[in-house]
């Protein structure tokens, strides 16, 4: 303990100190920081005074611990680490702080990856790297209990975080916070998964069974705990999606509606949480899931919408615009569709297509032009390189005929009869094909907004 | 010839031309384009345009600016021959100065910068030569010295890489495009053709295009059956479409006047090309509607940076870029209002960045096709992590690696994964040569993850143990050579029928191509047997070929040296005291010319039996000889010694002895290399042991001669020690001769055996490809290895860069 506390002390000065550090690669006075530098011009970087002998052994030991673990020589790496144990009682007070986050980090690299290492290794590791310094005994038990969680050992990591909930040293730190947090949250997504099951259990037992009874209570205890757990971490801004998620399907199991919405409401709209898609999907889910009206279903996709225009759900957000009764809904289910169709990654979606052929037609029977031809215009320098092109033309028509048809109209009521794209697939003659073929024809010279006759 | 674009302002960046057909250089126009344009610098007594002028006049006609003001001064000057020994201070020799200004330290001290003479000139020519003159190269040297110093902390010049890999008509072949020549001018277009085994064969002389200026950067994307090429120079970039036969069209060539810093390709639409600019300017240039600016900020993202680097890629809409500079990337909509935008990746906390952490490299890791299943995902490099961030969920980053290589990660290059189901290899390469692999997986619904644990691979300076020692000064040239920077990484992956290969490619700043080929390995069990790490009998013989030519080349003489301790002074002494004749010319003129000593500089000495080592034992020799020598009579003992020993040899136990140091020594170096279940064995027979065949008789008394001056109780461990190198001159151009392979095989073997000690049991699904080194230099490389050794490249490009040519 005695030990401990004049760590502790020395890790005050540290934070001193280690500016000055910091400074010393940064010469150039931009305030880049330059690793390489100290390696081309060691004398000025030091200040003339050359590295004692250990720190240049250590070092260098370091350096041959960092290039066994990326040539996967985990037992000359431990080797090495063996010896790099010294540091930790180097004179210079700012390495010896520096070197347990250092070992803690390489070391369990080292037995992660040991042909020979097993869980007991890294438990003792753990255990006494936890009490070198005091800085580091959060983080390395939430590692820990990672580590153990990754080996199946829910019990271990479930008693390892337990410890290192209730564990305290002097003032709490803004970091510390967090990190107690994290911890208490990684708890509850451990109970939130012996919830699971037992509700899985639940589910199979018969409700008059006695069993049932104890079981559902056992749940009861389980929920109240959890909720504490998870609750502190998701009020902190962050990306949380795991513990956002198990701790909603809780509250919903429990019949706290307001809670769960709550919950993803402030996830979602909180300004002061980064840009999360995630959080306007579960948002929507559970309001489908609620039966809300339309207008507040359209009303969070239409947010969504603005963050990923290339989400799936976007279909889901156009048959809702469609149903709706409003006219700028109907103008807006057409943006979203273009929207899609801008990506990359959704060019060979053939709903989409689908969707757009069919709307197209639908928008421009209801004498939308305008609509259409406002869409069009920033596309129509882009569109028919991007998906009307002879190339895509030909490889459609060969891996995806009912795609190229679909893409074809669109390409014909867009660009007009001239496209190429329309072209090279209405010349095909194919025998399921033929009918649509001729459809599409017919449409094209109905409907195009290209009309070379005016 | 050149257009202004009209959608760019007056004097803005860039202005195509039609064509990039080679023009004649217009020399002298722009002979120091930043020297007077610098905001650092005050305004001078001069207007600046008068300064321009003089500058140039000074520059151009030293002779007549200068001369008279010499006649006026001939009286301070004491030149060659005459013979007027005044002792006047206001009178300077003209030889030592010239001397002095050599780099010759009368102090023999280096950190002396001025020497007495060197101050007494200054102060007599100071008033004459007037400030102007004085304030030129003051500013010139200040230019030069911040440039340097700038270079020296992050050469960023080479961003992205000057090397690219066409695909052509088949799978297997495709072209490598890369810059060379001294000045990096010339972009080559070599064929290489890609086989099952791994070794790519070159398939004809390459095809050149002369440019204007030194290449920087290579881009290349296969775009809807389309391949594309582009390139950036200093002030120029180019684009040209590549046939399916290889050839390459000239498409459009931009001018971009305050230098360009980054382009990049559409992975979506063929031909469209971003090009960043140091003035903040983003350009996209698009087959229909030409050049177009689409951003334009002069100052950095998220906090001041000074560093005027910027870069720009494309996303997963075709019509949105990301925006990056050293504190930040920013996704922007190219048909939105100009200056609105997202950040996508911040140096700060949400990233958890270090302290004086920059962003380097930005590049866009989708492919533009569906199918890829990492359409959103960005890939930013700082000197300290990697970073993966989807555009979906931009500032929290995915994935955070610390890569922690040892310089600049200005290359990254995302490939297809090697069979299916399997993780994307992410090379990472940095300036310095180091390479590294890591496998990225993940879903489009999750998120992406590292694949087992990252890997370097073996870098070009891991090769030098396979190449046969050399003399020491061409060992150090070798050396040299291969730890030139990386400036370009391609990478191809041949369609193989059994085990799937990456092809790795790397360019470096000397002009080399360098081969390196990986297999994939199928999740290796604890007992399986290491892969082997070597070079294949082709590339043993190129890489000797090449080493053959890159020593032929006279080494260059250096720019500039620092000033070192003088010898001239020390060989004057030593002239002086040994007039007597006994060393002979040739080892004095090997002497003053800093060679190695051979046999012909030692002339014809007395062949003396070399003196045998001490006997071990009741007799001991060594503890006598010391003792004579300290008390000064070692020379007595000496010739009492000689005396004795004339007798008839004592061949068995010469034997012994040989054979004895000959062990502690194998011994020993086994324990300092760990690999002595390689190193032969020492047999008690000195008949059997290892000897190179063919080396002839003569050769070992050549070396006895070299070992002349050794101590003579070293002089077996010497001998022995030679004996096991291949220092003959026939051992480069016989590749395959044991020599050269003994050594070769030797540092195989002993990766093998780490690797095999360690292979690990992964606890994750892991297949990594292992490495195997196979470095092999194109043949144009070697043919264009004179012309450039005569100038460094580096200094060559620099020099390049200050005086930019106009138009390639």
């Amino acid at each position: 303990m005695q030990k401990s506390m004049s760590d502790f002390s020395e890790e005050l000065i540290k934070s001193t100190t280690e500016d000055d550090q910091g400074e010393r690669c940064e010469l150039s006075g931009t305030g880049m920081h330059f690793p390489w530098l100290q390696k081309h011009i060691e004398t000025v970087a030091t200040g003339g005074k050359k590295e004692k002998d250990f720190a240049q052994t250590t070092s260098a030991c370091l350096s041959f611990i960092q290039e066994a673990l990326l040539k996967h020589q985990w037992q000359q790496a431990a080797e090495y680490m063996h010896s790099y144990l010294q540091v930790l009682e180097d004179s210079d007070s700012c390495k010896r702080q520096a070197a347990p986050e250092i070992i803690w980090k390489l070391g369990s690299e080292i037995l992660y990856y040991h042909p020979k290492s097993n869980v007991e290794a890294f438990n003792a590791f753990a255990d006494r790297m936890k009490n070198i310094g005091v800085m580091n005994y959060l983080k390395i038990s939430l590692q820990h209990a990672l580590y153990l969680l990754h080996h199946g050992m829910l019990e271990d990591a479930n008693r390892n975080l337990s410890q290192a909930e209730t564990w305290r040293y002097g003032e709490k730190s803004s970091s510390q916070e967090v990190l107690i947090n994290l911890i208490q949250a990684y708890k509850g997504l451990l109970q939130y998964y012996a919830w699971s099951k037992k509700k899985m259990e639940l589910s199979q037992l018969d409700k008059d069974d006695y069993a049932y009874n104890t079981a559902s209570q056992n749940m009861l205890d389980h929920s109240w705990k959890t909720s504490v757990n998870l609750g502190a971490l998701i009020q902190i801004p962050g990306v949380w999606d795991p513990f956002v998620k198990s701790y909603v399907e809780m509250l919903e199991f429990y019949g706290d509606q307001d809670g769960a919405r709550e919950v993803l409401t402030n996830y979602a709209y909180d300004e002061k949480f980064p840009s999360n898609p995630n959080a306007h999907i579960y948002l929507y889910n559970f309001l489908k899931r609620e039966k809300a009206p339309r207008e507040k279903l359209i009303s969070v996709l239409k947010i969504l919408y603005q963050i990923v225009p290339s989400h799936k759900l976007m279909l889901e957000f156009h048959r809702l615009l469609r149903k709706s009764e409003k006219e700028e809904h109907h103008k807006l289910g057409l943006e979203v569709l273009f929207a899609v169709l801008d990506f990359a990654g959704c060019t060979k979606n053939i709903t989409a297509w689908k969707y757009l052929a069919k709307y197209l037609r639908q928008t421009l029977m209801g004498s939308h032009l305008a609509w259409v031809q406002e869409e069009w215009s920033s596309r129509k320098n882009w569109w028919p390189g991007f998906h009307f092109s002879y190339f895509w033309a030909k490889s459609d028509w060969k891996e995806d005929k009912a795609l190229a048809c679909e893409k074809a109209l669109v390409a014909g009521v867009l660009s007009g009869k001239g496209c190429r794209y329309f072209r090279y697939i209405s010349k095909q003659d194919h025998q399921v094909f033929r009918k649509k073929i001729k459809r599409m024809k017919k449409l094209v010279k109905k409907y195009s907004i290209i009309n070379p006759g005016l | 010839m050149s257009l202004t674009c009209p959608s760019c302002a007056a004097g803005e960046t860039h202005s195509p031309c039609r064509s990039p057909c080679p023009r004649t250089p217009r020399m002298g126009c722009r002979t120091w384009p930043r020297a007077f344009s610098g905001s650092r610098r005050p305004p001078g007594p001069f207007p600046c345009c008068l300064l321009v002028l003089l500058s140039r006049f000074l520059w151009d006609h030293g002779d007549i600016a200068f001369a008279p003001l010499g006649k006026l001064m001939l009286e301070n000057f004491k030149l060659e021959g005459a013979r007027s020994r005044s002792k006047k201070t206001t009178v300077v020799s003209v030889k030592r100065l010239l001397q002095d200004l050599d780099g010759h330290q009368p102090w023999g001290c280096p950190w002396a910068y001025l020497s007495y003479r060197q101050r007494r000139f200054s102060i007599l020519g100071g008033p004459i030569l007037g400030k102007s003159v004085a304030n030129l190269l003051g500013d010139l040297l200040h230019e030069e010295l911040v440039m340097r110093w700038e270079q020296l902390l992050l050469d960023d010049a080479f961003t992205g890489g000057a090397l690219a890999w066409v695909p052509g008509k088949t799978p297997r072949v495709g072209q490598l495009v890369y810059p060379a020549g001294s000045t990096l001018d010339k972009l080559y277009f070599q064929e290489v053709s890609l086989t099952p085994g791994g070794n790519p064969q070159v398939l004809r002389d390459p095809g050149h295009i002369q440019l204007r200026g030194p290449v920087r950067q290579v881009v290349t994307r296969t775009v809807q059956g389309e391949s594309l090429l582009a390139v950036r120079s200093d002030y120029h970039c180019a684009l040209w479409k590549v046939s399916r036969q290889g050839r390459p069209a000239p498409l459009q060539v931009l001018q971009v006047e305050k230098g360009a810093t980054g382009i990049s390709l559409s992975p979506h639409l063929p031909g469209e090309l971003a090009v960043c600019s140091r003035s903040g300017a983003i350009c996209l240039w698009t087959p229909q509607d030409g050049l177009r600016r689409v951003y334009k900020d002069p100052d950095t993202l998220v906090f001041r940076d000074p560093s005027p680097w910027r870069w720009a890629d494309f996303t997963a809409h075709p019509r949105v870029l990301t925006v990056g500079d050293r504190t930040g990337v920013k996704i922007v909509d190219t048909q939105g209002p100009p200056g609105c935008g997202l950040l996508l990746f911040r140096g700060g906390a949400e990233a958890s960045c270090q302290k004086g952490e920059r962003v380097l490299l930005t590049q866009y890791l989708g492919e533009g096709s569906p199918e890829s299943l990492h359409s959103t995902l960005h890939l930013i490099c700082t000197q300290f992590s990697l970073y993966l961030v989807d555009e979906r969920l931009p500032l929290v980053p995915m994935l955070k690696w610390n890569h922690g290589l040892p310089s600049a990660p200005l290359l990254a290059r995302l490939l297809p994964p090697p069979g299916p189901g399997c993780p994307r290899p992410l090379l990472l390469g940095g300036q310095d040569g180091q390479l590294q692999l890591l496998h990225i997986t993940g879903e489009e619904a999750s998120t992406p993850r590292l694949a087992g644990p990252p890997q370097s691979l073996p870098s070009r300076n891991d090769s030098l143990s396979a190449f046969p020692v050399l003399e020491p000064k061409s060992q150090w040239r070798l050396q040299e050579r291969l730890k030139a920077p990386t400036i370009g990484l391609a990478a191809a992956i041949p369609p193989s029928t059994s085990t799937p290969i990456l092809s790795l490619f790397q360019l470096s700043a000397a002009g080399d191509v360098f081969h390196q080929c990986l297999r994939l390995q199928a999740d290796p069990g604890p007992d399986s047997c290491a892969p082997t790490v070597s070079w294949s009998p082709q590339a043993t013989a190129c890489c000797s070929q090449w080493l053959k030519a890159l020593l032929e080349v006279p080494p260059a003489p250096p720019v500039w040296a620092a000033p070192t301790f003088s010898h001239r002074r020390l060989l004057g002494c030593v002239e002086q005291r040994e007039v007597e004749g006994k060393v002979p010319e040739g080892l004095r003129a090997a002497m003053a010319e800093g060679r190695l000593l051979q046999q012909r500089d030692l002339g014809s000495l007395p062949t003396a039996e070399p003196p045998p080592a001490p006997e071990p034992g009741p007799d001991d020799e060594l503890s006598k000889r010391l003792e004579a020598a300290w008390e000064g009579q070692a020379a007595a003992w000496w010739e009492r010694r000689q005396g004795r020993s004339s007798g008839p040899r004592q061949q068995p136990k010469r034997h012994k002895r040989r054979t004895q140091l000959s062990s502690t020594f194998s011994s020993l170096s086994g324990r300092l290399e760990l690999s002595d279940v390689t190193s032969p064995p020492p047999s008690p027979d000195p008949e059997a042991r290892p000897r190179p065949p063919g080396t002839p008789p003569s050769q070992e008394l050549a070396q006895e001669h070299w070992a002349r001056g050794v101590p003579s109780e070293r002089q077996q461990t010497l001998r022995d020690y030679m004996a096991k190198l291949p220092l003959r001159e026939d051992a480069l151009e016989d590749a395959s001769a044991p020599p050269s392979q003994t050594s070769s095989i030797r540092a195989t073997r002993s990766r093998q055996r780490t690797l095999q000690d360690n292979t690990a049991k992964p606890p994750l699904q892991r297949d990594t490809p292992e490495g195997a080194f196979v470095p092999s230099s194109q043949t144009s490389s070697i043919q264009a290895t004179p012309s450039r050794q005569q100038t460094p490249v580096l200094s060559g490009s620099q020099r390049i860069r200050k005086k930019p040519r106009m138009g390639f």
